[in-house]
Order: structure tokens, then sequence, then C-alpha cells
């Protein structure tokens, strides 16, 4: 009898010196992984939202069609933020709290993003960013939030070093000076700096102008090789129509915020405007790529109408990310498992990012790697792509 | 670059006096300043997209027709958003005329722009910039300043030499004594409405061409215009056109030769220092103080 009372007092004391079964992260069942969706549903930012959460969702799609991950279905629940500071802190609060995803997957507008961001970082829940370019979203890095989206500064550099190889001896720059436009042209006019280069004009256009004359003319007048361009599509527009009528057609290099050219001809819509325009692209592929066939298939399947766009692209791109790491996390699934799969990947090749992907504890804007991209006829093409190194 | 800068501040800024001229329409005859008259211009834009592009009616015919239909909808706003307010305190006008606003905007998203696109318009000529001796010419806002013009011309005739013209003028300055002359004021009231919404989407459909039509786009025109109408001296219509082609050439000569950050401001800088020295604006009524 005082045998069998020790040999219980002994199983007893193992059981409770044994390390307990990691409890259930929030938003994580047997069969599940709730992960949120932030970013605008409506409005004109749709495209850095909406059209990104399609790509992302086709691949989730795909992963829980082939039996998930580790065994358990990805679930993508969606807020809109619409591209507004008040909206996107609400929409955050709303996935983190009342729906309570595990983690995060998505930022489309950076004003946004960066309103959305303290609370976001107080929750300590996972961010994967997959569209916000503003440096402020990833800088200073904070311990959950993660981005593979180029950063504002990796364009600006990449912007000035495309026109530096085509020859460009004169440089102009046309921008806006909003939030958005602040977040790209401060790091532009630090690599003009770095690179010993002068704007021979530095031209601003406000986000609602319908008329880009004085710009195009003061441009013109300083007779540059090349103009880089940091505006929202429809400024932009406004601006390469004036151009186009004016005849003043230098070299004109755009960023990431044009970087679904088919639909900025068509916003354009003067034939042979875009002739010498060149815009960057966070992914290394066109929507009419032979290389996308399959997951155009899978977007015309999930999302009847959509006619597939390099956002689309994007989210595929990164959602590709997001599995790999919640793949590499294990079954025993937690937000601090993820945050350190997170920091842990290296080179890791997405086969649609021009570049590979890689983390570290210190730098979590882990794409670096623009391509650039021309229209030529109907075609979109990619004409170079560079590793920004800092 | 100057004569280009004037041609091109002369023809933005005819459109932002046509927009300014229904404003000041409005507020002549009713006292109200409608608030929802940017989107009673962006929504004669989007008809005449509909007319012109997918319904590939001929431009002009595209023009006449959206004209029509926002007369119709600016007497849909008076029954609407006016009529039943005439005897509430002036707050509950403005905020109604607010309200509609976002109704008309709502609607043109979901209609036209649900995917918040910037839909362009085709050009009206398609001959490029011709350049001589370093004059710039571009036909297309030729074409655009002449057509602001002429519909500048018909209004002020509609105004000065039609019967239903008169009958508002008469509202405008006694509508007790327009009553009593038999002039059924609130049927002027209504026409009233529909006339600056009219106004408004004959400057839609000329600017059109020049940027794009988009759901946002009457609220920042609406500023322009408003400025442009406290310029010339609220409630003078000739005060409206001079104010809109006053900000028009301001603008563009200020961002063109002082600073392109100017562009946006300069405007209101000269409207600030103008009100500050005459704070009836160009043509508004002295203000008289009996002692």
């Amino acid at each position: 009898m005082r045998t069998l009372r020790i040999v219980l007092m002994i199983v007893v004391a193992l059981l409770v010196a044994s390390p307990a079964p990691p409890a259930a992260a929030q938003g994580v069942t047997a069969d599940e992984i709730k992960i949120g969706a932030l970013g605008a549903l409506t409005g004109p930012g749709y495209l850095y939202g909406r059209l990104i959460m399609n790509g992302a969702e086709v691949v989730y799609n795909e992963v829980n069609k082939a039996g998930g991950v580790n065994g358990r279905k990805i679930v993508l629940v969606r807020e809109d933020d619409r591209c507004d500071a008040a909206s996107a802190i609400a929409a955050a609060k709303k996935l983190i709290f009342q729906h309570q995803v595990f983690m995060l997957h998505g930022g489309g507008c950076s004003n946004a993003s960066i309103a959305a961001r303290p609370e976001i970082e107080k929750a300590n829940i996972p961010w994967v960013v997959f569209a916000s370019v503003a440096d402020e979203v990833t800088l200073p890095t904070a311990p959950y939030i993660f981005s593979t989206a180029l950063a504002a500064s990796i364009e600006s550099a990449a912007q000035l070093e495309f026109a530096l190889q085509r020859g460009a001896k004169k440089v102009a720059v046309i921008s806006m000076r909003d939030a958005w436009g602040r977040a790209r042209y401060n790091p532009l006019m630090e690599t003009f700096k770095r690179k010993g280069v002068t704007p021979v004009a530095d031209e601003e256009m406000s986000p609602d102008a319908n008329d880009a004359t004085p710009q195009v003319l003061r441009l013109r007048q300083a007779n540059p090789d090349a103009v880089m361009i940091v505006l929202y599509p429809k400024a932009a527009a406004v601006y390469m129509r004036d151009a186009a009528k004016l005849g003043f057609k230098p070299l004109q290099i755009g960023q990431s915020a044009l970087g679904d050219l088919l639909a900025f001809r068509d916003q354009v819509a003067i034939p042979n405007a875009l002739e010498r325009f060149y815009t960057i692209s966070h992914v290394r592929y066109t929507p009419d790529d032979p290389e996308m066939e399959r997951w155009r298939g899978l977007l015309e399947k999930y999302f009847p109408g959509d006619r597939m766009s390099v956002y689309n692209i994007m989210g595929i791109a990164s959602a590709n990310v997001v599995v790999e790491v919640l793949k590499r996390a294990g079954r025993d699934l937690t937000r601090d498992r993820v945050r350190d799969e997170l920091n842990k990947l290296k080179d890791f090749n997405t086969n649609i990012y021009p570049g590979v992907i890689t983390c570290t504890p210190t730098d979590h804007q882990c794409h670096k790697t623009p391509a650039f991209m021309q229209l030529t006829g109907d075609k979109v093409k990619t004409v170079g792509v560079t590793t920004v190194t800092r | 670059m100057l004569p280009y800068l004037l041609v091109s501040g002369l023809t933005t800024g005819s459109l932002y006096a046509l927009v300014a001229m229904g404003l000041v329409v409005v507020y002549k005859a009713t006292t109200v300043v409608n608030f929802a008259h940017g989107e009673l211009f962006m929504v004669g834009g989007f008809l005449a997209y509909t007319f012109h592009v997918l319904l590939k009616l001929g431009y002009v015919v595209s023009l006449v027709l959206a004209v029509a239909a926002a007369l119709v909808l600016g007497l849909v706003t008076e029954r609407l958003a006016y009529r039943p307010l005439m005897r509430a305190p002036a707050i509950s006008v403005v905020l109604a005329a607010v309200g509609f606003s976002f109704v008309l905007k709502g609607a043109a998203r979901q209609i036209w722009g649900g995917l918040g696109d910037y839909i362009p318009f085709p050009p009206l000529v398609a001959t490029p910039a011709i350049t001589m001796g370093g004059l710039i010419i571009v036909p297309q806002q030729l074409v655009v300043l002449a057509g602001a013009l002429v519909c500048m011309g018909i209004f002020t005739v509609f105004f000065t030499s039609t019967r239903a013209g008169k009958m508002m003028q008469a509202t405008a300055e006694n509508a007790k004594a327009a009553r009593l002359v038999g002039i059924r004021v609130e049927r002027v009231y209504a026409f009233t409405w529909g006339v600056g919404a009219a106004t408004g989407a004959a400057a839609a459909v000329l600017m059109a061409p020049l940027t794009f039509v988009y759901p946002d786009v009457g609220s920042p025109l609406l500023v322009k215009a408003f400025a442009a109408a406290v310029l010339g001296g609220f409630g003078s219509l000739p005060g409206a056109v001079l104010g809109g082609f006053s900000i028009g050439l301001i603008e563009n000569l200020a961002g063109g030769y002082i600073n392109t950050s100017f562009t946006d401001i300069s405007a209101f800088l000269v409207i600030m220092l103008v009100l500050i020295v005459r704070p009836t604006g160009f043509f508004g009524p002295r203000a008289v103080r009996r002692i």
C-alpha cells in the first residue's frame, strides 16, 4: 500500500513538473488558423487592399484544398481600412479583439498602416505587411511587424539608380508632398545627396490637381534627361497627359503606385504617351506573363470578373511567404514561433518577387529587389531588376 | 511660357467660372449656398461619360443630354432637399444640401466608380500641340475655352433675354413682389436649382476631356468655384465669371513663375488680400450701415 502511494506521488509529481502543452494561441483551433486581412476594400485605395487580398486568398484556398498548413485550414477575415487612418485603427482593433485573429496579413495605404501600427504593436500579434511602402510602417523595427513590400526608401534609391544606369545626367523630380509623397520624396532626396546628384528641377503637384501645365513647363525649361515621378496614379496620369500634349518626353520613371501599367495606360489615354515611361514593380511578372497562367485561372475561378493585375500578384507572392512561415512554425503554433521563423527567413524564393525574401531580427524590410517595367505596345515587360543594398 | 500659361489659366478659369455661375444662380434666387453643387457637377461628368463613351453618342449630343439630365436632377434636388425645408432655419437647408452631396457621391460610386477608378474621357481634338516660334498651342484647350465661353453666353442670354430668366431675376430681386405680380415663385425656385445644376454639368462635360471623371471630383471644384464667387462678390454673375478667370490665371502664373507649390494656395492668398481691401469682392454690393 505504501509502495503504491509512493508510486502515485511520483506520477503526480512528474505530471506537475512536466511542461504543459502550449495553450492554443488566439485564432488557432485544431483545424483552423484565422488570419486578419487589413486594407482598403472600397474607395480609390482598393487596388492596395481588396485586389491584393484576392491574390492572397487564392493562395490560401489552394493551400486549404491541399490539406492546409500542418493540418489546419486558413480562414481569411477581411476588414476595410478605407485607406484612412481612423478606419484603419478601428479595423485593426476589430480584427484583433472581435474576430480574435491569430495574425495579420495586410496593410495597403501607408497612412492607414502607420496609424494602425501602435495598436498592432501593442497586441504583440504577427503582422506581415503586403503593400504599405512607407518606412515608418517597419521602422523602427518592431518585434512582430515584417514587410514583404518594397519600402519607400528602397524604391526611391532604385528609381534614381535606374535613371543613372540609363545614362541620365540631368535628373528632375515631380512629387506630391502629402504624407504619402513625403514618405518617398524625402528618401529620394537623400539618395540624390548620397549619389552626389543635384536635381535640375524639383516640382510639386497636388493629388487633386486637374492641370499640370505649370509643372510641365517648368520641367521642360530645365531640360532634364529623366524625371522621377513621385505621384499617385491620378496626379501622375494628369501629368503624363499634359507632358504628352506639350511634347515633353524625357525618360519618365515612376514608382510602384503606378505598377499597374495597363490601367495607367488606360487612364492616360493618349497614344504613345508612355513611350519613355518606366515604373517599379514589387513583383517579377506582369499579369499576362505565361508564368502566371495557373494563377490567372485560379483568380478567375475564385473571383470571377477580376482582371489579373500586379496587385493580385503581390498578394499571391506575399501569401506564399506567410504560408511558408506558418509551415516552419509547426503544429504547435504560437505567435512567438511565427515571429522567430520570420526572423530566421533567409533567401526564401517565392519565384514571384524579383529577388529573395530575407528578414533578420534587426531588419524586417524583407523585400529589397524592385523590378522595372515598361509598356511596349499592349505588352508589359520587365526591363531590369535591381537589388538595393544599404 | 507666358502665352501658354495664360491660355491654360483662362481655360481652367472658364470652367471655374461656369461652376461658380451655377452656385451664384441658386444663391441669388434662394439665398442658399448649394453645397451639393460640386456633386451635381460630378454627376454631369459621369452622365456625359455614359452618353459619349458607353453609348457612343456624339460629344455635342452628349453635352446637351448631360445638361438636360442635370437640369432634371437639379429639379429633383430642389424637391427633395430644399423645398421641404424652405421655412426651416438656414443651417437645416445647408445640412440637407451637404447630406444630398454625400448621397450623390455614394450613388456615383455605386453606379460608375465602385472600383474607385479615375475614368478617362477621350480628348475632344486628336491634334497634338503645335509649336510656333516658341509658342505652344494645344487645340484641345482652345476648344474647351471656346466651349465654356459659348456656354456662358447662352446662360447670360437666358438670364437677360428670356421670360424664364427674367422671372428668375425678379424672384431673386424680391420674392414677395414677384409673387404679387403673379410669378409662381416656388416653380421659379425649382427651375433655378435646375439651371444651376445644368451650368455645373456643362462645365463638367467641358472639363472631362482635360482630366478625368471620378466620384470625388466635385469637392475640390466646389471649393474653387466658391472662392471664385466670393472673389467676384457673392451673388454677382459677372463677378463669378471674373472671379473664375482670375483664379485660373493666378494659379497658373504663380505655379509657372514663383513655384509649383504655390499653384493651389496662390488663389486663396490673393482672395484673402482682396477681401481685406474689399470685403464684398469685385462686384458685391457695398455694405451700408444705417445709423
